[in-house]
Protein backbone atom coordinates (compact mmCIF):
# COMPACT_ATOMS: atom_id res chain seq x y z
CA UNK A 1 0.00 0.00 0.00
CA UNK A 2 1.12 3.27 -0.82
CA UNK A 3 0.82 6.65 0.64
CA UNK A 4 -0.51 8.73 -2.13
CA UNK A 5 -4.02 8.68 -0.69
CA UNK A 6 -3.22 9.50 2.12
CA UNK A 7 -1.07 12.58 1.95
CA UNK A 8 -0.41 13.63 -1.06
CA UNK A 9 -3.81 13.55 -2.44
CA UNK A 10 -4.28 12.82 -6.46
CA UNK A 11 -7.28 14.99 -6.75
CA UNK A 12 -5.84 17.74 -7.57
CA UNK A 13 -2.65 17.71 -8.82
CA UNK A 14 -1.89 19.06 -12.50
CA UNK A 15 -2.88 16.25 -14.21
CA UNK A 16 -5.34 17.24 -17.09
CA UNK A 17 -8.03 15.39 -15.90
CA UNK A 18 -7.76 16.78 -12.55
CA UNK A 19 -7.91 20.41 -13.86
CA UNK A 20 -11.17 19.09 -15.77
CA UNK A 21 -12.54 17.93 -12.45
CA UNK A 22 -11.77 21.36 -11.26
CA UNK A 23 -13.06 23.57 -13.68
CA UNK A 24 -16.03 21.09 -13.69
CA UNK A 25 -16.58 22.22 -10.23
CA UNK A 26 -15.85 26.26 -10.43
CA UNK A 27 -18.64 25.54 -13.43
CA UNK A 28 -20.96 24.28 -11.00
CA UNK A 29 -20.42 26.47 -8.20
CA UNK A 30 -21.18 29.39 -10.27
CA UNK A 31 -23.90 28.37 -11.90
CA UNK A 32 -25.90 27.58 -8.30
CA UNK A 33 -27.49 30.78 -8.04
CA UNK A 34 -29.43 29.30 -11.27
CA UNK A 35 -30.78 26.17 -9.29
CA UNK A 36 -31.09 26.98 -5.75
CA UNK A 37 -33.68 29.23 -3.95
CA UNK A 38 -32.72 32.08 -1.58
CA UNK A 39 -32.87 30.02 1.36
CA UNK A 40 -30.01 27.63 0.00
CA UNK A 41 -28.41 30.02 -1.81
CA UNK A 42 -27.83 31.58 1.36
CA UNK A 43 -27.00 28.66 3.45
CA UNK A 44 -24.42 28.03 0.47
CA UNK A 45 -22.73 31.37 1.02
CA UNK A 46 -22.67 30.57 5.29
CA UNK A 47 -21.14 27.33 4.01
CA UNK A 48 -18.32 28.70 1.72
CA UNK A 49 -17.71 30.90 4.70
CA UNK A 50 -17.55 27.84 7.00
CA UNK A 51 -15.50 25.67 4.69
CA UNK A 52 -12.85 28.32 4.94
CA UNK A 53 -12.99 28.13 9.18
CA UNK A 54 -12.43 24.65 8.57
CA UNK A 55 -9.70 24.91 6.55
CA UNK A 56 -7.97 27.42 8.54
CA UNK A 57 -8.43 25.66 11.56
CA UNK A 58 -6.67 22.64 9.52
CA UNK A 59 -3.80 24.15 8.70
CA UNK A 60 -2.83 23.73 12.69
CA UNK A 61 -5.33 20.37 13.52
CA UNK A 62 -4.48 18.67 10.74
CA UNK A 63 -1.01 19.63 8.91
CA UNK A 64 0.42 20.77 12.43
CA UNK A 65 -0.85 18.59 14.40
CA UNK A 66 -1.89 21.02 16.86
CA UNK A 67 -5.20 20.54 18.60
CA UNK A 68 -6.52 24.15 18.93
CA UNK A 69 -10.12 24.44 20.70
CA UNK A 70 -9.98 28.41 20.11
CA UNK A 71 -10.31 28.58 16.45
CA UNK A 72 -13.59 30.62 17.33
CA UNK A 73 -11.28 33.37 19.23
CA UNK A 74 -9.38 34.24 16.09
CA UNK A 75 -12.81 34.13 13.78
CA UNK A 76 -14.26 36.74 16.31
CA UNK A 77 -11.38 38.94 16.53
CA UNK A 78 -11.87 39.01 12.81
CA UNK A 79 -15.55 39.27 12.36
CA UNK A 80 -15.06 42.95 15.32
CA UNK A 81 -12.03 43.84 13.50
CA UNK A 82 -14.76 44.45 10.07
CA UNK A 83 -17.75 45.23 12.51
CA UNK A 84 -16.05 47.88 14.57
CA UNK A 85 -13.94 49.81 11.90
CA UNK A 86 -17.19 49.92 9.30
CA UNK A 87 -19.79 50.70 12.11
CA UNK A 88 -17.84 52.70 15.04
CA UNK A 89 -15.35 54.78 13.10
CA UNK A 90 -16.97 54.74 9.47
CA UNK A 91 -14.20 53.02 7.68
CA UNK A 92 -15.02 51.59 4.22
CA UNK A 93 -15.39 48.05 3.33
CA UNK A 94 -12.47 47.20 1.71
CA UNK A 95 -10.09 48.54 4.10
CA UNK A 96 -12.21 47.17 6.98
CA UNK A 97 -11.95 43.84 5.65
CA UNK A 98 -8.18 44.23 5.26
CA UNK A 99 -7.34 45.31 8.25
CA UNK A 100 -9.58 41.19 9.65
CA UNK A 101 -6.04 39.29 9.15
CA UNK A 102 -3.96 41.77 10.06
CA UNK A 103 -5.66 42.31 13.58
CA UNK A 104 -6.31 38.40 14.02
CA UNK A 105 -2.53 37.73 12.69
CA UNK A 106 -1.27 40.00 15.29
CA UNK A 107 -4.03 38.63 18.46
CA UNK A 108 -2.76 35.11 16.51
CA UNK A 109 0.96 35.87 17.12
CA UNK A 110 0.27 37.28 20.60
CA UNK A 111 -2.01 34.19 21.94
CA UNK A 112 0.09 31.90 19.98
CA UNK A 113 3.43 32.55 21.94
CA UNK A 114 2.01 31.71 24.83
CA UNK A 115 0.30 28.77 23.37
CA UNK A 116 2.96 27.20 21.20
CA UNK A 117 5.13 26.81 24.93
CA UNK A 118 2.73 24.03 25.96
CA UNK A 119 1.79 20.75 23.37
CA UNK A 120 -1.11 18.55 23.52
CA UNK A 121 -3.91 19.22 26.06
CA UNK A 122 -2.10 22.02 27.31
CA UNK A 123 -1.77 23.45 24.37
CA UNK A 124 -5.37 22.77 23.80
CA UNK A 125 -6.57 24.06 27.18
CA UNK A 126 -3.90 27.37 26.62
CA UNK A 127 -6.44 27.84 23.31
CA UNK A 128 -9.68 27.57 25.01
CA UNK A 129 -8.64 29.72 27.64
CA UNK A 130 -7.59 32.48 25.17
CA UNK A 131 -10.37 32.29 22.92
CA UNK A 132 -13.01 32.42 26.20
CA UNK A 133 -10.77 35.49 27.16
CA UNK A 134 -11.53 37.15 23.55
CA UNK A 135 -15.48 36.35 23.93
CA UNK A 136 -15.31 37.68 27.58
CA UNK A 137 -13.35 41.07 26.21
CA UNK A 138 -16.26 41.18 23.46
CA UNK A 139 -18.97 40.59 25.54
CA UNK A 140 -18.29 43.05 28.36
CA UNK A 141 -16.40 45.85 26.53
CA UNK A 142 -19.45 47.55 25.87
CA UNK A 143 -18.90 51.16 24.19
CA UNK A 144 -16.67 49.11 21.34
CA UNK A 145 -18.40 46.02 20.77
CA UNK A 146 -21.87 46.77 21.69
CA UNK A 147 -21.14 44.00 24.52
CA UNK A 148 -24.06 41.11 24.60
CA UNK A 149 -26.01 42.97 22.48
CA UNK A 150 -23.54 42.63 19.32
CA UNK A 151 -23.11 45.01 16.33
CA UNK A 152 -26.32 44.96 14.54
CA UNK A 153 -26.23 47.56 12.07
CA UNK A 154 -22.75 47.53 10.46
CA UNK A 155 -23.50 49.71 7.17
CA UNK A 156 -22.16 46.69 4.77
CA UNK A 157 -22.60 48.19 0.84
CA UNK A 158 -26.43 47.54 -0.87
CA UNK A 159 -24.49 44.89 -3.07
CA UNK A 160 -24.69 42.17 -0.25
CA UNK A 161 -28.35 42.56 0.33
CA UNK A 162 -28.33 40.75 -2.97
CA UNK A 163 -28.00 36.89 -1.94
CA UNK A 164 -26.53 36.10 -5.56
CA UNK A 165 -23.91 38.72 -5.23
CA UNK A 166 -23.13 38.05 -1.83
CA UNK A 167 -22.80 34.39 -3.01
CA UNK A 168 -20.72 35.41 -5.89
CA UNK A 169 -18.01 37.78 -3.42
CA UNK A 170 -17.90 34.96 -0.95
CA UNK A 171 -17.10 32.34 -3.73
CA UNK A 172 -14.46 34.31 -5.02
CA UNK A 173 -12.78 35.49 -1.75
CA UNK A 174 -13.17 31.51 -0.18
CA UNK A 175 -11.67 30.37 -3.60
CA UNK A 176 -8.70 32.36 -3.38
CA UNK A 177 -7.83 31.92 0.41
CA UNK A 178 -8.52 28.23 -0.12
CA UNK A 179 -6.18 28.14 -3.01
CA UNK A 180 -3.06 30.04 -1.06
CA UNK A 181 -3.83 27.35 2.16
CA UNK A 182 -3.82 24.46 -0.85
CA UNK A 183 -0.57 26.16 -1.73
CA UNK A 184 0.85 27.01 1.68
CA UNK A 185 -0.02 23.10 2.61
CA UNK A 186 1.98 21.71 0.18
CA UNK A 187 4.97 23.90 0.06
CA UNK A 188 8.33 23.05 1.67
CA UNK A 189 7.05 24.94 4.45
CA UNK A 190 3.88 22.97 4.86
CA UNK A 191 5.92 19.14 4.51
CA UNK A 192 7.91 20.51 7.51
CA UNK A 193 4.37 21.54 9.79
CA UNK A 194 3.68 17.70 8.63
CA UNK A 195 7.18 16.92 9.83
CA UNK A 196 6.48 18.36 13.25
CA UNK A 197 2.97 17.06 13.35
CA UNK A 198 3.96 13.20 13.00
CA UNK A 199 7.12 13.30 15.05
CA UNK A 200 8.26 16.76 16.62
CA UNK A 201 10.73 16.06 18.48
CA UNK A 202 12.67 13.89 15.34
CA UNK A 203 12.53 17.69 13.79
CA UNK A 204 14.31 19.44 16.09
CA UNK A 205 17.07 16.65 14.77
CA UNK A 206 16.87 17.83 11.39
CA UNK A 207 17.55 21.46 12.19
CA UNK A 208 14.04 23.06 12.40
CA UNK A 209 12.86 24.80 15.10
CA UNK A 210 9.98 23.60 15.90
CA UNK A 211 8.16 26.28 18.22
CA UNK A 212 8.92 28.64 15.67
CA UNK A 213 7.00 26.83 12.44
CA UNK A 214 4.14 26.03 15.34
CA UNK A 215 3.47 30.22 15.94
CA UNK A 216 4.00 30.28 11.90
CA UNK A 217 1.33 27.45 11.32
CA UNK A 218 -0.96 29.61 14.59
CA UNK A 219 -0.50 32.99 12.78
CA UNK A 220 -1.58 31.65 9.39
CA UNK A 221 -4.55 30.03 10.90
CA UNK A 222 -5.24 32.59 12.49
CA UNK A 223 -5.08 34.52 9.69
CA UNK A 224 -7.49 32.59 7.73
CA UNK A 225 -9.53 32.58 10.61
CA UNK A 226 -9.98 36.21 10.66
CA UNK A 227 -10.56 36.42 7.29
CA UNK A 228 -13.45 33.90 7.39
CA UNK A 229 -15.26 35.93 10.32
CA UNK A 230 -14.82 39.16 8.49
CA UNK A 231 -16.92 37.73 5.20
CA UNK A 232 -19.22 36.41 7.45
CA UNK A 233 -19.79 39.87 9.42
CA UNK A 234 -20.10 41.02 5.83
CA UNK A 235 -22.56 38.29 4.96
CA UNK A 236 -24.82 39.13 7.96
CA UNK A 237 -24.23 42.65 7.92
CA UNK A 238 -23.57 42.27 12.26
CA UNK A 239 -21.53 40.46 14.48
CA UNK A 240 -22.15 38.65 17.65
CA UNK A 241 -20.05 37.67 21.03
CA UNK A 242 -21.12 34.22 19.87
CA UNK A 243 -18.31 34.12 17.07
CA UNK A 244 -16.21 33.56 19.64
CA UNK A 245 -18.09 31.04 22.36
CA UNK A 246 -16.60 27.58 22.67
CA UNK A 247 -19.48 26.36 20.73
CA UNK A 248 -18.53 27.66 17.65
CA UNK A 249 -14.93 26.37 17.87
CA UNK A 250 -16.59 22.80 18.53
CA UNK A 251 -18.88 23.26 15.80
CA UNK A 252 -15.46 23.71 13.11
CA UNK A 253 -13.77 21.23 15.19
CA UNK A 254 -16.64 19.05 14.17
CA UNK A 255 -16.58 19.72 10.94
CA UNK A 256 -12.64 18.74 10.48
CA UNK A 257 -13.10 15.48 12.05
CA UNK A 258 -16.21 14.51 10.16
CA UNK A 259 -13.97 15.34 6.37
CA UNK A 260 -10.94 13.91 7.83
CA UNK A 261 -8.27 16.71 9.01
CA UNK A 262 -5.47 14.70 6.82
CA UNK A 263 -6.50 15.43 4.19
CA UNK A 264 -7.18 19.29 2.43
CA UNK A 265 -10.58 18.14 0.83
CA UNK A 266 -11.72 17.24 5.03
CA UNK A 267 -12.60 20.05 6.25
CA UNK A 268 -14.88 21.11 2.62
CA UNK A 269 -16.53 18.20 2.82
CA UNK A 270 -17.18 18.18 6.10
CA UNK A 271 -19.13 21.64 6.32
CA UNK A 272 -21.15 20.07 3.46
CA UNK A 273 -22.39 17.29 5.51
CA UNK A 274 -22.37 18.79 8.93
CA UNK A 275 -24.56 21.30 7.09
CA UNK A 276 -27.14 19.55 5.21
CA UNK A 277 -27.44 17.07 8.02
CA UNK A 278 -28.17 20.02 10.41
CA UNK A 279 -30.97 21.74 8.16
CA UNK A 280 -32.33 18.58 7.18
CA UNK A 281 -32.78 17.14 10.68
CA UNK A 282 -34.12 20.69 12.01
CA UNK A 283 -36.63 20.11 9.97
CA UNK A 284 -38.13 17.10 10.91
CA UNK A 285 -37.72 17.76 14.75
CA UNK A 286 -36.89 20.02 17.51
CA UNK A 287 -34.60 17.38 19.52
CA UNK A 288 -32.18 17.57 16.03
CA UNK A 289 -29.22 18.39 18.19
CA UNK A 290 -29.62 14.98 19.70
CA UNK A 291 -30.04 13.54 16.55
CA UNK A 292 -27.31 15.30 14.63
CA UNK A 293 -24.95 14.52 17.59
CA UNK A 294 -25.48 10.33 17.49
CA UNK A 295 -24.93 10.65 13.46
CA UNK A 296 -21.82 12.38 13.61
CA UNK A 297 -20.62 9.90 16.56
CA UNK A 298 -21.68 6.72 14.31
CA UNK A 299 -19.96 8.54 11.08
CA UNK A 300 -16.69 9.06 13.30
CA UNK A 301 -16.70 5.55 14.59
CA UNK A 302 -17.04 4.26 11.33
CA UNK A 303 -15.07 6.47 9.58
CA UNK A 304 -12.06 6.76 11.50
CA UNK A 305 -10.05 8.67 8.71
CA UNK A 306 -13.36 10.99 8.37
CA UNK A 307 -15.32 11.09 4.93
CA UNK A 308 -12.81 12.11 2.70
CA UNK A 309 -9.74 10.31 4.46
CA UNK A 310 -12.00 6.63 4.50
CA UNK A 311 -13.03 7.22 0.78
CA UNK A 312 -9.41 8.11 -0.45
CA UNK A 313 -7.94 4.87 1.48
CA UNK A 314 -10.84 2.67 -0.19
CA UNK A 315 -10.37 4.20 -3.46
CA UNK A 316 -6.08 3.58 -3.06
CA UNK A 317 -6.86 0.31 -2.23
CA UNK A 318 -8.79 -0.59 -4.90
CA UNK A 319 -6.44 1.14 -7.33
CA UNK A 320 -3.88 -0.92 -5.97
CA UNK A 321 -5.92 -3.97 -6.19
CA UNK A 322 -6.71 -3.55 -9.46
CA UNK A 323 -3.02 -2.68 -10.52
CA UNK B 1 38.82 16.89 17.21
CA UNK B 2 35.79 17.58 15.67
CA UNK B 3 33.84 16.66 18.58
CA UNK B 4 35.32 17.22 22.26
CA UNK B 5 32.95 16.46 25.40
CA UNK B 6 35.20 17.15 28.70
CA UNK B 7 33.72 16.15 32.18
CA UNK B 8 30.51 16.07 31.40
CA UNK B 9 27.66 14.43 34.12
CA UNK B 10 24.07 14.35 34.25
CA UNK B 11 22.23 12.78 37.22
CA UNK B 12 18.28 11.86 37.33
CA UNK B 13 16.98 12.59 40.30
CA UNK B 14 20.32 11.51 42.47
CA UNK B 15 20.91 8.91 40.12
CA UNK B 16 24.25 9.86 38.19
CA UNK B 17 23.40 8.50 34.39
CA UNK B 18 26.34 9.78 32.93
CA UNK B 19 29.32 11.11 35.25
CA UNK B 20 32.76 12.96 33.77
CA UNK B 21 32.94 11.87 30.52
CA UNK B 22 35.55 12.50 28.40
CA UNK B 23 35.35 11.79 24.70
CA UNK B 24 36.71 12.77 21.64
CA UNK B 25 35.50 12.14 17.87
CA UNK B 26 38.09 12.55 15.02
CA UNK B 27 37.56 14.02 12.04
CA UNK B 28 36.62 11.09 9.34
CA UNK B 29 36.73 8.38 12.47
CA UNK B 30 34.80 5.45 13.43
CA UNK B 31 34.13 5.54 17.33
CA UNK B 32 31.63 3.42 19.32
CA UNK B 33 30.48 3.32 22.08
CA UNK B 34 29.55 0.30 24.03
CA UNK B 35 28.69 -0.78 27.53
CA UNK B 36 26.08 -2.87 29.58
CA UNK B 37 21.89 -1.97 29.40
CA UNK B 38 21.67 1.38 31.56
CA UNK B 39 25.75 2.57 31.16
CA UNK B 40 24.66 5.64 29.82
CA UNK B 41 25.37 5.71 26.66
CA UNK B 42 21.78 7.13 24.87
CA UNK B 43 22.00 9.90 27.82
CA UNK B 44 25.74 10.16 26.29
CA UNK B 45 24.05 10.30 23.04
CA UNK B 46 21.25 13.13 24.11
CA UNK B 47 23.80 15.34 25.74
CA UNK B 48 25.78 15.73 22.98
CA UNK B 49 23.11 16.77 20.96
CA UNK B 50 21.52 19.08 23.13
CA UNK B 51 18.57 16.69 24.00
CA UNK B 52 19.35 17.22 27.67
CA UNK B 53 22.01 19.71 29.06
CA UNK B 54 24.74 18.60 31.39
CA UNK B 55 24.82 19.21 34.66
CA UNK B 56 28.87 19.67 34.50
CA UNK B 57 30.94 19.56 31.86
CA UNK B 58 31.21 20.93 28.15
CA UNK B 59 30.73 20.00 24.88
CA UNK B 60 32.59 21.56 22.11
CA UNK B 61 32.36 20.90 18.27
CA UNK B 62 34.59 22.53 15.59
CA UNK B 63 36.03 24.50 18.51
CA UNK B 64 32.57 26.01 19.21
CA UNK B 65 31.10 25.36 22.84
CA UNK B 66 28.14 23.66 21.65
CA UNK B 67 27.36 22.66 25.60
CA UNK B 68 23.48 24.39 25.71
CA UNK B 69 22.87 24.73 22.39
CA UNK B 70 19.50 23.76 21.11
CA UNK B 71 18.98 20.36 19.19
CA UNK B 72 18.04 21.96 15.86
CA UNK B 73 21.04 24.55 16.61
CA UNK B 74 23.06 21.83 16.98
CA UNK B 75 21.56 19.35 14.03
CA UNK B 76 22.34 22.38 11.62
CA UNK B 77 26.13 22.87 12.53
CA UNK B 78 25.96 19.41 10.92
CA UNK B 79 25.89 16.44 13.75
CA UNK B 80 23.16 14.39 12.46
CA UNK B 81 21.79 11.47 14.76
CA UNK B 82 19.56 8.39 14.46
CA UNK B 83 17.96 6.95 17.60
CA UNK B 84 17.71 3.73 19.60
CA UNK B 85 13.74 3.40 19.24
CA UNK B 86 12.46 3.83 15.40
CA UNK B 87 12.35 7.45 14.98
CA UNK B 88 11.00 8.41 11.60
CA UNK B 89 7.98 10.38 10.31
CA UNK B 90 5.75 7.32 9.85
CA UNK B 91 2.65 8.91 8.10
CA UNK B 92 4.87 10.66 5.24
CA UNK B 93 6.21 8.75 2.72
CA UNK B 94 9.69 7.30 2.79
CA UNK B 95 10.33 9.92 -0.24
CA UNK B 96 8.78 12.87 2.20
CA UNK B 97 10.86 11.86 5.22
CA UNK B 98 13.78 12.26 3.41
CA UNK B 99 12.61 15.58 1.56
CA UNK B 100 11.43 16.75 5.21
CA UNK B 101 15.40 16.27 6.30
CA UNK B 102 16.49 17.73 3.01
CA UNK B 103 14.57 20.98 3.09
CA UNK B 104 15.83 21.65 6.34
CA UNK B 105 19.23 21.36 5.14
CA UNK B 106 18.90 23.24 2.63
CA UNK B 107 17.03 26.31 4.35
CA UNK B 108 13.60 25.43 2.49
CA UNK B 109 11.54 24.91 4.70
CA UNK B 110 10.27 28.23 4.98
CA UNK B 111 9.24 28.56 1.96
CA UNK B 112 5.53 29.06 1.81
CA UNK B 113 4.30 28.92 -2.07
CA UNK B 114 6.63 26.68 -3.69
CA UNK B 115 5.12 23.26 -4.71
CA UNK B 116 7.24 20.84 -2.77
CA UNK B 117 5.64 17.81 -4.70
CA UNK B 118 8.67 16.77 -6.29
CA UNK B 119 11.76 19.71 -5.18
CA UNK B 120 14.65 18.28 -4.58
CA UNK B 121 13.53 14.87 -5.99
CA UNK B 122 16.96 13.25 -7.28
CA UNK B 123 18.98 14.30 -4.33
CA UNK B 124 15.76 12.97 -2.10
CA UNK B 125 15.71 9.75 -4.27
CA UNK B 126 19.97 9.56 -4.64
CA UNK B 127 19.37 9.46 -0.52
CA UNK B 128 16.93 6.56 -0.83
CA UNK B 129 19.03 4.63 -3.16
CA UNK B 130 21.92 5.08 -1.47
CA UNK B 131 20.48 3.81 2.29
CA UNK B 132 18.77 0.63 0.16
CA UNK B 133 15.20 1.86 -0.17
CA UNK B 134 15.39 2.38 -4.03
CA UNK B 135 11.87 1.25 -4.83
CA UNK B 136 9.99 1.99 -2.00
CA UNK B 137 9.99 5.75 -2.30
CA UNK B 138 6.49 5.87 -2.06
CA UNK B 139 5.73 4.08 1.37
CA UNK B 140 4.77 5.18 3.96
CA UNK B 141 7.54 5.76 6.81
CA UNK B 142 5.19 3.39 9.20
CA UNK B 143 4.40 0.67 6.75
CA UNK B 144 7.93 -0.27 6.06
CA UNK B 145 9.36 -2.88 7.55
CA UNK B 146 11.53 -3.11 10.83
CA UNK B 147 15.14 -2.47 9.13
CA UNK B 148 13.61 -0.56 6.50
CA UNK B 149 12.56 1.72 9.31
CA UNK B 150 16.14 2.05 10.42
CA UNK B 151 17.72 2.45 7.25
CA UNK B 152 15.37 5.52 6.61
CA UNK B 153 16.49 7.18 9.79
CA UNK B 154 19.90 6.92 8.59
CA UNK B 155 18.69 8.19 5.30
CA UNK B 156 16.86 10.98 7.53
CA UNK B 157 20.41 12.11 9.04
CA UNK B 158 22.44 12.30 5.91
CA UNK B 159 20.07 14.36 4.10
CA UNK B 160 21.46 16.56 6.70
CA UNK B 161 24.52 15.99 4.89
CA UNK B 162 25.94 15.86 8.35
CA UNK B 163 29.96 15.91 9.41
CA UNK B 164 29.63 13.61 12.38
CA UNK B 165 26.99 11.32 12.40
CA UNK B 166 25.90 9.92 16.21
CA UNK B 167 23.71 6.84 15.80
CA UNK B 168 22.11 4.64 18.22
CA UNK B 169 22.19 0.94 18.13
CA UNK B 170 21.48 1.20 13.95
CA UNK B 171 21.42 -2.49 13.72
CA UNK B 172 19.03 -2.94 16.33
CA UNK B 173 15.92 -5.52 15.75
CA UNK B 174 17.53 -6.77 12.77
CA UNK B 175 18.69 -10.37 11.47
CA UNK B 176 22.21 -11.06 11.96
CA UNK B 177 21.89 -10.56 7.84
CA UNK B 178 20.71 -7.56 7.72
CA UNK B 179 22.97 -6.40 10.68
CA UNK B 180 26.50 -7.39 8.45
CA UNK B 181 24.20 -5.79 5.61
CA UNK B 182 23.36 -2.74 7.32
CA UNK B 183 26.69 -2.49 8.67
CA UNK B 184 28.85 -2.64 5.52
CA UNK B 185 26.36 -0.29 4.03
CA UNK B 186 27.23 2.39 7.36
CA UNK B 187 30.85 1.43 6.75
CA UNK B 188 30.60 1.96 3.10
CA UNK B 189 28.37 5.61 3.19
CA UNK B 190 30.61 7.15 5.94
CA UNK B 191 33.89 6.43 4.33
CA UNK B 192 32.62 7.77 0.85
CA UNK B 193 31.02 10.69 2.20
CA UNK B 194 33.73 11.63 4.21
CA UNK B 195 31.64 11.46 7.61
CA UNK B 196 32.74 11.05 11.19
CA UNK B 197 30.80 8.24 13.36
CA UNK B 198 30.40 7.63 16.97
CA UNK B 199 27.47 4.55 17.11
CA UNK B 200 26.28 2.79 20.02
CA UNK B 201 25.86 -0.70 19.64
CA UNK B 202 24.89 -4.32 21.29
CA UNK B 203 26.11 -6.22 18.40
CA UNK B 204 30.53 -6.91 19.09
CA UNK B 205 31.12 -8.23 15.54
CA UNK B 206 29.39 -5.09 14.70
CA UNK B 207 31.36 -3.05 16.69
CA UNK B 208 35.27 -4.68 16.76
CA UNK B 209 34.06 -5.00 12.44
CA UNK B 210 34.36 -1.03 12.17
CA UNK B 211 35.70 0.68 14.66
CA UNK B 212 39.12 2.76 14.81
CA UNK B 213 38.57 3.35 18.58
CA UNK B 214 35.73 1.71 21.05
CA UNK B 215 35.15 3.59 24.56
CA UNK B 216 34.09 1.81 27.10
CA UNK B 217 31.23 2.97 29.54
CA UNK B 218 30.40 1.51 32.61
CA UNK B 219 27.54 2.55 35.20
CA UNK B 220 27.80 6.63 33.87
CA UNK B 221 31.85 6.40 33.20
CA UNK B 222 34.14 5.97 30.89
CA UNK B 223 36.20 3.19 31.76
CA UNK B 224 38.44 2.82 29.04
CA UNK B 225 39.00 4.02 24.94
CA UNK B 226 41.15 2.27 22.35
CA UNK B 227 41.55 0.27 19.53
CA UNK B 228 39.83 -2.79 19.12
CA UNK B 229 42.77 -5.05 20.04
CA UNK B 230 43.52 -3.15 23.13
CA UNK B 231 39.74 -3.21 24.31
CA UNK B 232 39.88 -7.26 23.65
CA UNK B 233 43.22 -7.38 25.60
CA UNK B 234 41.97 -5.21 28.39
CA UNK B 235 41.09 -6.88 31.78
CA UNK B 236 38.66 -5.10 33.04
CA UNK B 237 36.70 -4.20 30.16
CA UNK B 238 36.75 -8.49 29.89
CA UNK B 239 35.28 -8.72 33.08
CA UNK B 240 32.56 -6.47 33.61
CA UNK B 241 31.64 -6.21 30.04
CA UNK B 242 32.56 -8.79 27.37
CA UNK B 243 32.79 -11.80 29.27
CA UNK B 244 35.12 -14.92 28.25
CA UNK B 245 33.52 -16.05 25.51
CA UNK B 246 33.97 -12.73 24.04
CA UNK B 247 38.16 -12.84 23.66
Amino acid sequence: MTGVGMNRISLLGTSPRNGMMLLGFMIVMVALPYFLGQSWLSITTEMLILALSASALNIMLGYSGMVSFGPAGMYAVGAYTTGVLMEKLGWGMLPATLAAPVMAGLVGALVGWFCVRRSAVYFALLTLAFSQIIWTVVFQWYSVTGGDDGLVSVPVPDFFFEITNCYYFMLAVVSVCLFIIWKIVNSPFGMTLQAIRENPNRVEFIGVNVKRYQLASFVISSMFLGIAGSMFCLFSGSAFPDYAYWVKSADMLVICLLGGIYNFFGPLVGTVVYTVLTKIISEYTMHWHLVLGGIIVLIILAMRKGVVGTLANYWANRKSAAA
Amino acid sequence: MLLEAKGISKSFGGLSAVSEVDLTIGKEELVSIIGPNGAGKSTLFNLLTGHIRPDKGTVTYKGEDITSRKPYDISRMGIGRSFQKLNIFPRLTAFQNVQASLFSAKKKNHKLFADSCRMLGDEVEEILQSVGLGGQSDTLGGLLAHGDQKRLELGIALALNPELLLLDEPTQGMSPGETVETTELIRGLVRARHISLAFVEHDMSVVFGISDRINVLHQGMLIFSGKPEEVKANEEVQRIYLGKGEK
